[in-house]
C-alpha cells in the first residue's frame, strides 16, 4: 500500500442552516476546499460524499458544480459513519495506487426534520417497539453508572468539558460554555440523560483532500499522514451483550493501531464520537486509553482536559460541534488536520503529533452500532 | 389520499406471541449447529447460515438489563413512556415496561401482552414486561 495524505480540510460551519440543503452546504465545503488547496478539478481522479438524509446522487450534485463531473463519483451511507466511511473509500483508492487525488466529504441537513429524535430505520424489531437513540444511549449510561459506581454528575462533566472547548471553535454549533446547573436544569430526554448530555442535531459539511505521497508535494499546503484507516461493521447477534463495552469500537481501534503500529499511549488528541456524554466513558475504555471501568474518573480528574494527558474532542465533541450525521466524520478529520498542522488556533492541543478520529453509527437492533470508523493521523 | 378509521388493535410482533392461559411466551430460534438463539425467530442462524435450527418458546420469566424512562420520543407510543432490555432464555430483547419508573439493573420481570401505544390506524399493543410480584414457585416457568 502507498502512503497516504491530506493535504486540506474545508468546514461549512455546524448550526442551524435551515433551508440550506446538503448539496448546497456539501458544495460550500468542496468550493472553499478548492480554493485553499489550490487544486483545480481536472486534477481530482474520484470522488465520495458521505451522507444519511442528503438522496440520492448527492456526491454528483456537489461535485459537479465545482467542475468535478466525469470521474468516478460515489454517494456514501452509513449512519453516522457516513463521512468517515467516504473517507476511508478515498483512503483505499490512494493507498491502492488507482488515484492520486480524492475529495472525500460529508455534508448533511437536519433542520428539515423539525426538532425531537432523529427518524430511525422502519421495519426494525426495536423501533418499532418505541427505540430512539436517546434511549439507546441512556440504558448504557444507566448500567454503566450500575456498573462502574460513576453518577449522573460524571456525564454532566463530560457536557462541561465539551462544551467548553468547543466555545472556542468558530466551526461549533454551541459556542458557549455550560455549568453543571444548566445541565441539571435541562429537559430529562431519556432517565438519566437531560437535553444537555446529547448532542444537538445539526447542518452542516465538512471536505479533506486526500492524495499521494508526490502529489502532496506539488501543493503549498500543509500535508500530514493517514496512518490508518479502518471501517468496521457491527457484531450481530441477539444474545445477552456487555453494553458497557462497545465491541465494534475495540475491534476497530484494534485494526487500527496495528495498522499504525501506534500505541494508545502515543495519542496526543482524539475527536471521538460523543453523541451522548457516556460515550466518553464507552469508547475510551474501548480504544485502550482508560482501563474498563475508569474513564470517568480519567474525565474528572482532568486527563482529557485539552492540556491533559490525552485531549479527547478538543474541537469540542459531537456535544459541542454538532452533529449533521455525515459530516460528523469528515470535520473530526479536519479537525486533526488543524490540530496537527498547528493551525488549530484556540483550540491548539500543545506539540500535537498523534490523532485519532473515531465515529460510530447507527441504531439497528442486534448491534452495538452499525458501523465503526477510525482514522489514525500523524504529522510525518 | 386514504384515511384509515379502523380501530382495531395492532398486535406488534403478533406473529412471534404466543399465549397460554396466563403465561406469554416468545417464538425463538436456536441453531443446533453453533448455539446461537435468536429473537426474532429466523429460518436460518443469522451467525453461521446453518439451516439447522429450531423453533423454540421462552419461558415467562427474565431479567432487566437496563431500563430508561423516554420522555422524548415518537408520539405514537406517548411519553414519557418505559423501555427495558430484558434477558429472557439466551435473547435479549426491547419491551415496554408497564410501570411508570425506569427498573434497576436485574430485576426480575414477566412477560406480558399490553398496550404500547396508538398510530393512526387504532391501539398498538404488543409483549411487553413488568416487574415480578407474586412469589412464585419453580413450577411456574416452562
Amino acid at each position: 500500500m502507498r502512503p497516504v495524505y491530506v493535504a486540506g480540510a474545508a468546514v461549512h460551519p455546524f448550526g442551524k442552516h435551515l433551508g440550506v440543503n446538503a448539496a448546497e452546504l456539501g458544495y460550500r465545503a468542496v468550493r472553499e476546499l478548492l480554493t485553499t488547496t489550490g487544486i483545480s478539478p481536472e486534477q481530482v481522479d474520484a470522488g465520495y460524499g458521505g451522507s444519511t438524509y442528503g438522496g440520492s446522487l448527492l456526491a454528483q450534485r456537489v461535485l459537479q458544480r465545482v467542475g468535478v463531473s466525469g470521474p468516478p463519483v460515489y454517494t456514501v451511507e452509513n449512519a453516522c459513519a457516513s463521512g468517515a466511511s467516504a473517507v476511508h473509500l478515498a483512503w483505499q483508492a490512494i493507498a491502492g495506487g488507482f488515484a492520486d487525488c480524492v475529495i472525500a466529504f460529508g455534508t448533511e441537513n437536519l433542520s428539515g426534520f423539525g426538532g425531537g429524535t432523529l427518524p430511525l430505520t422502519t421495519n426494525d424489531i426495536e423501533i418499532s417497539q418505541g427505540m430512539v437513540m436517546t434511549a439507546a444511549y441512556a440504558m448504557r449510561a444507566q448500567r454503566y453508572l450500575h456498573d462502574f459506581g460513576a453518577t449522573v454528575d460524571d456525564l454532566t462533566r463530560v457536557s462541561i468539558k465539551n462544551r467548553r472547548n468547543g466555545a472556542l471553535n468558530p466551526r461549533a454549533h454551541f459556542q458557549k460554555p455550560i455549568s453543571a446547573e444548566d445541565v441539571e436544569q435541562s429537559r430529562p430526554v431519556a432517565d438519566p440523560l437531560r437535553l444537555l448530555h446529547c448532542c444537538p442535531n445539526s447542518d452542516g459539511a465538512a471536505a479533506v483532500l486526500l492524495c499521494s505521497e508526490e502529489f502532496a508535494k506539488q501543493l503549498t499546503t500543509p500535508s500530514i499522514r493517514m496512518r490508518a484507516s479502518v471501517v468496521r461493521s457491527g457484531d450481530f447477534h441477539t444474545s445477552y451483550r456487555d453494553m458497557t463495552w462497545p465491541d465494534i469500537t475495540a475491534r476497530a481501534a484494534k485494526a487500527a493501531y496495528e495498522m499504525a503500529d501506534i500505541k494508545p499511549t502515543d495519542l496526543d488528541l482524539v475527536e471521538l464520537h460523543d453523541a451522548f456524554s457516556v460515550a466518553e466513558f464507552l469508547h475510551t475504555e474501548a480504544l485502550g486509553i482508560a482501563d474498563r471501568g475508569q474513564a470517568y474518573k480519567a474525565t474528572a480528574r482532568g486527563e482529557f482536559d485539552r492540556d491533559g494527558r490525552v485531549a479527547i474532542s478538543p474541537s469540542g465533541g459531537l456535544l459541542s460541534r454538532g452533529h449533521p450525521v455525515g459530516a460528523t466524520g469528515v470535520i473530526q478529520i479536519c479537525e486533526s488536520y488543524w490540530q496537527l498542522t498547528g493551525e488549530a488556533g484556540d483550540l491548539q492541543v500543545p506539540g500535537a503529533e498523534v490523532a485519532l478520529t473515531h465515529v460510530t453509527g447507527g441504531g439497528i437492533f442486534g448491534v452495538d452500532n452499525g458501523a465503526c470508523s477510525i482514522h489514525i493521523l500523524t504529522t510525518t | 389520499m386514504t384515511t384509515h378509521t379502523s380501530h382495531t388493535p395492532t398486535l406488534v410482533g403478533g406473529e412471534w406471541i404466543h399465549q397460554d392461559g396466563d403465561h406469554t411466551a416468545l417464538m425463538i430460534t436456536k441453531c443446533h449447529d453453533c448455539g446461537s438463539t435468536w429473537f426474532p425467530p429466523r429460518e436460518i442462524c443469522s451467525r453461521c447460515a446453518s439451516g439447522n435450527v429450531e423453533q423454540a418458546l421462552t419461558g415467562d420469566r427474565g431479567t432487566a438489563y437496563a431500563s430508561t424512562v423516554v420522555r422524548i420520543g415518537p408520539a405514537a407510543f406517548k411519553p414519557p413512556y418505559v423501555l427495558a432490555y430484558v434477558d429472557l432464555d439466551g435473547t435479549r430483547l426491547l419491551a415496554h415496561v408497564d410501570t411508570d419508573e425506569a427498573l434497576a439493573p436485574n430485576t426480575p420481570v414477566e412477560l406480558r401482552v399490553g398496550a404500547i401505544g396508538e398510530d393512526e390506524n387504532g391501539p398498538l399493543s404488543s409483549y411487553v414486561v413488568a416487574k415480578v410480584t407474586e412469589v412464585t414457585t419453580p413450577g411456574d416457568a416452562r
